[in-house]
């Protein structure tokens, strides 16, 4: 096990290396940042004092170990634009971020794993072709459009819940401000969580209704009838838990891709996250605060993935990393 | 009798006097309440589509955050709604010879941390914007020599420039002055986040992403501002926008999309308010020998052969106006009598054929996908219009990333453009866009059809010379007109269209400004 984890994190760092790299690649064809920072009416010799300061005078490779040897003493670099430590600028909306993908996340599994129980005991009955025909909606539209749809009827019309932002929030330690506690807050949280859980969403439940179908037919399951157990413990105490040892997995990976593609949910509802600013690092060129945002997401992700796989040992005894 | 009578006497004019005084009160206090009631505002909300980046008014040079800065801060001059230049941290100036500016300093201004404005104030403010490490003003930085105060007086300083430069004060209105003091003790992190200003404004909190909020200086020189308190949340998605001033979250917001202005337009919530945007939109060509539009009957043919009118009725669905110019009309140098010349299909295959383009000819035209309004559509409509005169057109659109280095290397032949002055000089303009590339001046960066023009390089530097103001004004829109009526080195074709909406129940009165800045005292009236 010990070996096991050792070399997944060992994986993980070359990961980090090849994402950090890639992103030098893509930053040559970017466009050249340093014509907005030196104003239009510079002179070439002014832009070239500009790419100086900014290091953007050397070839993209040196570029990159110098980014790298940075990067390991935990120096991201300054934003361009905002000129203020590039990863200081990421982790301050870390929060909302978090907040948002916990929620979309909460959703997703009641809504999910409720539902999927629900469709696997009558899954012919027309209520259970309704909720599967729903859950393919969920797949299939964009997410921007969900996003755009739900203010347009709860906010625009309806009138129930606000349009955009995060609403009041109260700064429980440190730099983080939580909107979950305050009325507020809440009400700014439900549109955009049930728009970024809406793809979650019908995942697990098409998920759990598989799961739960397979368990179902199994001979243990039959017993727990035949025993005369109420219909409560049979679904929940001996199938569910079985059938939820995939679906652990999947929530465990779903939460790192919740986080890192908030972008178009957070784009939509103006939610002051990492993703909203990633969007608006990529239209200003902002180079220092992309490659921290693609680097601290992958890390999130890959720690995740890790996470999950560890915790799989104690859910399923069966399995044994060697 | 006589004593009853005295009484009487005294007593009736002590009631009427009574009742005079609280006829008095009441009405003072009816005055008092009405005036109050319709001079301030306690709080107004601004959706702005795009955001500030950063709190240091040297930091960005987009007037998306020069606008923001205008409500904490000042510069030596300020411009109202119109455009036109007025005094703010200097009463008064003059230009003493070609390289010296004169400023006299307005006396008893306090910046929000309570120190006084003064002559290092300025000092250091222009050699701030030297600094690329803070500065996106370099080339203003860069022209500035000394800052001098004049025989000892230090409310009237001398800026000397390294080169004469006639619309230096044209400029003044955004560089704005920071205190020396705080601004040298406090890290550049604190002072990109926290701004300390003389403006009529104090910075409240600035949440990335969310909103800004600013209070009234009620110490401010020019009187307490009326708004009290200003929120400006950014919102930058056009659709979420639009949908928060239909509910009321916002009271103003910015920037109304072209696609959902009919929707905006119906909705009798929202008063639409439009004015043409200082940004006018052009066509470059390549002016090199080896072109076809080398010829100036060449170009006159391209000109004579767009329908510009077609181009703002059907692509930009009326949002425009037609330009004969590319200065707008606030702008020094912008000339009312230079003519659009007539579309003429008919005409221009004339000029063509006398030209010894007969069969026309074929030629790529650059534009960008994602930096103007309907760019790329545009693009494809000129095309159209040009190969009904035989110019076979082909349009090679494609991201600004990409779109705008090609322009600065003068890798294009015909190209489509905007440009607005930021000192409202048309002269300025020209040194990027007309005068000859001369790289050690930074002239003629942006000229990517590489027109060189001796006439014209000579009018565009001896007008820097030029002392007398009025003589100055004369210069520049003569200059202007040479270069679009009779040597054609540009075809303007239109001004964009600013557009905000205001969510009519909040009863606040907007007036936009020419350059889109947010400075509440102006646009805003109680």
């Amino acid at each position: 096990m010990g070996a096991y984890i050792v070399r997944r994190i060992a994986q993980g760092l070359l990961v980090l290396l090849l994402v950090s790299f890639i992103c030098f690649v893509i930053f040559q064809y970017m466009g050249d940042p340093a014509w907005a920072l030196a104003g239009r009416y510079a002179t070439p010799k002014q832009l070239e004092m500009v790419r100086k300061k900014l290091g953007l005078d050397k070839p993209f490779y040196i570029q990159y170990l110098i980014f790298l040897k940075n990067a390991l003493r935990g120096n991201f670099g300054m934003s361009f634009v905002s000129r203020l430590p590039a990863m200081q600028v990421i982790l301050e909306r870390l929060p909302a971020t978090f907040e948002l993908a916990l929620m979309a996340m909460l959703i997703a599994i009641v809504c999910g794993v409720g539902l999927g129980v629900l469709v696997s005991v009558s899954p012919h009955s027309p209520a259970s072709r309704l909720i599967m025909a729903g859950s393919l909606i969920g797949i299939s539209i964009p997410t921007f459009l969900t996003g755009i749809l739900l203010i347009m009827i709860f906010a625009v019309e309806l009138r129930w819940l606000p349009p955009f932002g995060r609403g009041e929030v109260v700064r429980i330690f440190g730099n983080w401000r939580s909107g979950l506690l305050t009325w507020d807050g809440f009400r700014h949280l439900i549109l955009p969580a049930l728009t970024l859980s809406s793809y979650q969403l019908a995942v697990l439940l098409r998920l759990t209704r598989a799961g739960m179908m397979e368990v179902l037919g199994e001979e243990y399951i039959k017993a727990a009838w035949a025993k005369g157990l109420p219909q409560r413990a049979v679904l929940f105490k001996h199938a569910l838990r079985n059938a939820l040892i995939p679906v652990v997995t999947m929530i465990g990976l779903q939460f790192g891709e919740l986080i890192a593609f908030s972008i178009v949910t957070e784009t939509v509802f103006q939610w002051p996250g990492m993703g909203n600013l990633l969007l608006s690092a990529i239209f200003e060129s902002d180079q220092p605060v992309i490659v921290s945002y693609i680097t601290f997401v992958s890390l999130v992700i890959l720690s995740l993935n890790l996470l999950v796989d560890i915790l799989y040992v104690f859910i399923n005894p069966k399995i044994r990393y060697v | 009798m006589f004593v009853f009578n005295r009484l009487k006497a005294t007593e009736e004019p002590k009631e009427v006097r009574m009742r005079r005084i609280g006829f008095l009160i009441l009405v003072f206090g009816l005055f008092v309440g009405l005036s109050a009631g319709a001079q301030t505002i306690d709080k107004v909300v601004i959706g702005l589509a795009a955001p500030p980046r950063t709190m240091d008014p040297h930091g960005s040079d987009a007037d998306s955050n020069l606008s923001i800065m205008s409500n904490i801060f000042e510069g030596l001059a300020r411009r109202d709604v119109n455009g036109t230049l007025l005094p703010a941290l200097a009463v008064s100036w003059e230009r003493v010879d070609p390289y010296t500016w004169r400023f006299y300093l307005r006396k008893g201004v306090k910046f929000h941390n309570g120190n006084d404005f003064t002559w290092e104030d300025v000092a250091f403010t222009f050699q701030r914007l030297k600094d690329p490490g803070v500065s996106e003003f370099l080339a203003t930085g860069n022209l500035v020599e000394s800052v001098t105060p004049v025989d000892g007086d230090p409310w009237v300083v001398d800026v000397k420039t390294t080169r004469p430069v006639a619309w230096f004060v044209q400029n003044m209105h955004q560089i704005f002055i920071m205190d020396k003091e705080s601004t040298e003790a406090r890290s550049q992190g604190e002072v990109a986040s926290h701004p300390i200003g003389t403006g009529p404004y104090k910075f409240v909190e600035w949440i990335r992403g969310d909103h800004l909020t600013l209070v009234a200086n009620e110490d401010y020189w020019g009187g307490p501002p009326p708004v009290k308190k200003v929120v400006f949340k950014e919102i930058v998605d056009s659709f979420t926008r639009l949908a928060a001033i239909e509910t009321g979250t916002v009271d103003i917001i910015q920037d109304i999309p072209l696609e959902l202005f009919d929707r905006a337009k119906a909705n009798p919530n929202l008063l639409i308010v439009t004015r043409p945007a200082r940004r006018g939109m052009f066509l470059g060509m390549k002016q090199t020998p080896d072109y076809p539009m080398h010829d100036v009957r060449v170009r006159k043919a391209i000109y004579m052969a767009i329908n510009v009118q077609e181009l703002i009725d059907k692509v930009m669905f009326g949002h425009a106006s037609p330009a004969a110019q590319i200065a707008d009309p606030p702008t020094v140098g912008y000339n009312p009598e230079i003519k659009r010349l007539p579309y003429d299909p008919e005409a221009a295959k004339r000029l063509l054929a006398e030209a010894g383009y007969p069969d026309g000819f074929s030629v790529t035209l650059k534009a960008p996908t994602d930096r103007y309004p309907r760019d790329e559509e545009t693009a494809e409509a000129i095309a159209k219009q040009l190969a009904k005169i035989g110019i076979k057109v082909t349009v090679d659109a494609k991201p600004k990333a990409i779109y705008f280095p090609e322009v600065t290397h003068h890798d294009v032949e015909l190209y489509y453009l905007g440009w607005f002055d930021g000192a409202y000089s048309a002269m300025r303009t020209f040194t990027k866009l007309v005068h000859s590339y001369d790289e050690e001046r930074g002239f003629g960066l942006f000229n990517a059809g590489d027109i060189s023009d001796k006439l014209l390089d000579y009018l565009i530097e001896q007008s820097d010379t030029i002392v007398d103001p009025d003589l100055y004004v004369e210069w520049s829109q003569m200059t202007n007109r040479i270069a679009f009526e009779w040597k054609v080195v540009y075809i303007p074709l239109f001004y964009l269209e600013d557009s905000y909406a205001v969510y009519k129940p909040s009863g606040i009165k907007f007036t936009p400004r020419p350059d889109t800045w947010m400075t509440i005292v102006d646009v805003i009236q109680p």
